[in-house]
């Protein structure tokens, strides 16, 4: 089935039929949350958006996103899915960014306005969810080594499709200068 | 349509929303300052009823012409544009006496719109002041690029709905009033429990399924009915996040398409420069809040919208 024949259900999703493989489950995770939960966006709307609408779109959504999976199915047979399938990120896609380098604060901050949990990318990355925080949180002492580090790093920034590039460097600055910093490491 | 409107170079924008408070004044000003700093030339309209305030925004305490005399005196709209202490951007004063905005009739109404297009302006901003007044309403149709700013809260969630879909029914009875369908319209949406019928999408899908040529000429006429969503206070990633949600329920609930231009941050800076009489997009240009109105008001500009986790 092509993309195009799939239109409604990127239009259920809310995103364009070029989406990448990310955007489609990010899309599909924001959509669910919104749906599943008490929003102060729809309870304005009362009875005019029934929990049975609600219900029905929940459904629309997950139909949708089953339909998009099984159509790229074909994808995966790429070596690394989650790399080739990122574009490069446009320029403000992540917000315009003008909040400096990318420090754990800042990532955990990006990753938050997302609606993101930690747990999703611990699943989709097989990474400990206590090391996710510790990258976060820059508890550079719980973290692996550099050259392991850089991947994880990578993989994470891909994930929130931040510049896996950028954030690896400014990343890894502030690893070395803690590395760097007067006294005994800890 | 009955009125063919002649394609102008100038571009209207209407900044509304329903709820008072929200930024509408403000946004509209930081709109004008940030258009003229790119060398436009720019008209704003104080068309908040009863509220109007616009012009303090600029420094002017009494302004000696307004709209007041358009609509009293008869006066023709282009001789109340008075210039502003900053360059490029003129003013029409709101009416700040007495008009309540249901005496306003329909013939100066229609007038009034007429010589709002005709401003000589490449960009004319109204701002509409509070409210889901059919006069607001209408003059909010007439834009070119409709605006809403809403903050993170429930009431002006509430009663941005109520705005917009307003607008919409206003729209849809507009459309088919020319093909007699007006009190058609009316009459199944009074009905609507009988229909089956609870929200204005089901009313709009039951028309274009019982009635299939409205059906294309109603894709036509709203094709160009497209929100832009600024979201002023924010004050949490949560409340950023409101944006993207609501664009997603509008879509699914009413059908319309929202572009989510941007959000502001909350900030102390802006209540000053309002409280100070100080343009904040000149006084305060170095904010992070001043550049996050430029980059809402160039995504208006362009079309686009912020782009949050696949939204």
């Amino acid at each position: 089935m092509g993309r195009e024949e799939l239109k409604k259900d990127y239009e259920t999703l809310e995103i364009p039929p070029d989406s990448s493989l990310r955007d489609v489950h990010n899309a599909y995770l924001r959509l669910k949350k919104l749906y599943s939960e008490d929003s102060i966006a729809m309870a304005p709307l009362g009875e005019e958006f029934s929990d049975k609408k609600r219900k029905k779109v929940l459904e629309q959504i997950e139909e949708a996103y089953a339909k998009i999976l099984a159509s790229r199915k074909g994808d995966s047979a790429r070596p690394s899915p989650l790399f080739s399938d990122v574009p490069p990120p446009e320029k403000g896609s992540d917000l315009g960014n003008p909040e400096g380098p990318y420090s754990g604060p800042l990532l955990r901050k990006l990753r938050e306005r997302q609606g993101v949990e930690l747990g999703e990318i611990s699943k989709e990355l097989k990474l400990r969810v206590e090391l996710l925080r510790a990258l976060e949180e820059e508890r550079f002492e719980a973290l692996p080594e550099p050259i392991y580090l850089k991947v994880h790093l990578r993989n994470y920034a891909a994930f929130l499709r931040l510049d896996p590039i950028l954030v690896t460097e400014d990343y890894l600055k502030r690893v070395k200068a803690w590395k760097e910093r007067p006294g005994p490491p800890a | 349509m009955s009125q063919t409107i002649k394609p102008r170079e100038g571009e209207i924008w209407a900044v509304g929303g329903g709820k008072g408070g929200t930024g509408k004044t403000f946004f509209t000003s930081s709109t004008g300052m940030h258009l003229a700093k790119k060398g436009r030339n720019v008209v704003l309209v104080d068309m908040d009823i009863g509220g109007a305030n616009l012009h303090s925004f600029f420094g002017i305490n009494r302004p000696l012409k307004s709209l007041t005399s358009f609509f009293e005196m008869g006066a023709s709209l282009s001789d109340l544009v008075a210039e502003t202490n900053q360059p490029g951007i003129s003013l029409i004063t709101g009416d700040v006496h007495s008009i309540a905005s249901d005496k306003i009739t329909f013939s100066q109404k229609l007038k009034l719109f007429r010589q709002i297009m005709k401003l000589n302006a490449q960009n004319v901003i109204i701002d509409l002041g509070a409210g889901s007044h059919n006069n607001t309403l209408d003059t909010f149709l007439i834009a070119d690029k409709m605006v809403v700013v809403l903050v993170p809260e429930v009431i002006a969630i509430e009663n941005m709905y109520h705005f917009i879909k307003n607008s919409l029914f206003r729209k849809v009875k507009k459309t088919l009033k020319d093909y007699g369908f007006k009190e058609i319209v009316q009459h199944i949406w009074d009905r609507r429990e009988s229909y089956g019928i609870t929200n204005l999408r089901e009313l709009i899908d039951y028309l274009k399924e019982s009635f299939s040529y409205i059906g294309t000429i109603l894709d036509h006429e709203l094709a160009s009915f497209r929100i832009h969503l600024v979201l002023n206070m924010a004050r949490t990633n949560q409340d950023i996040l409101l944006g993207a949600s609501i664009k997603s329920v509008m879509r699914k609930y009413l059908g319309v398409p929202i572009l989510y231009s941007g959000y502001i941050e909350y900030n102390d800076a802006v209540w000053k420069s309002v409280r100070e009489r100080k343009p904040f997009m000149i006084h305060y240009n170095s904010t992070e809040c001043a550049k996050e109105i430029e980059i809402i008001i160039d995504n208006i500009v362009k079309g686009r919208d912020i782009a949050i986790g696949g939204a």
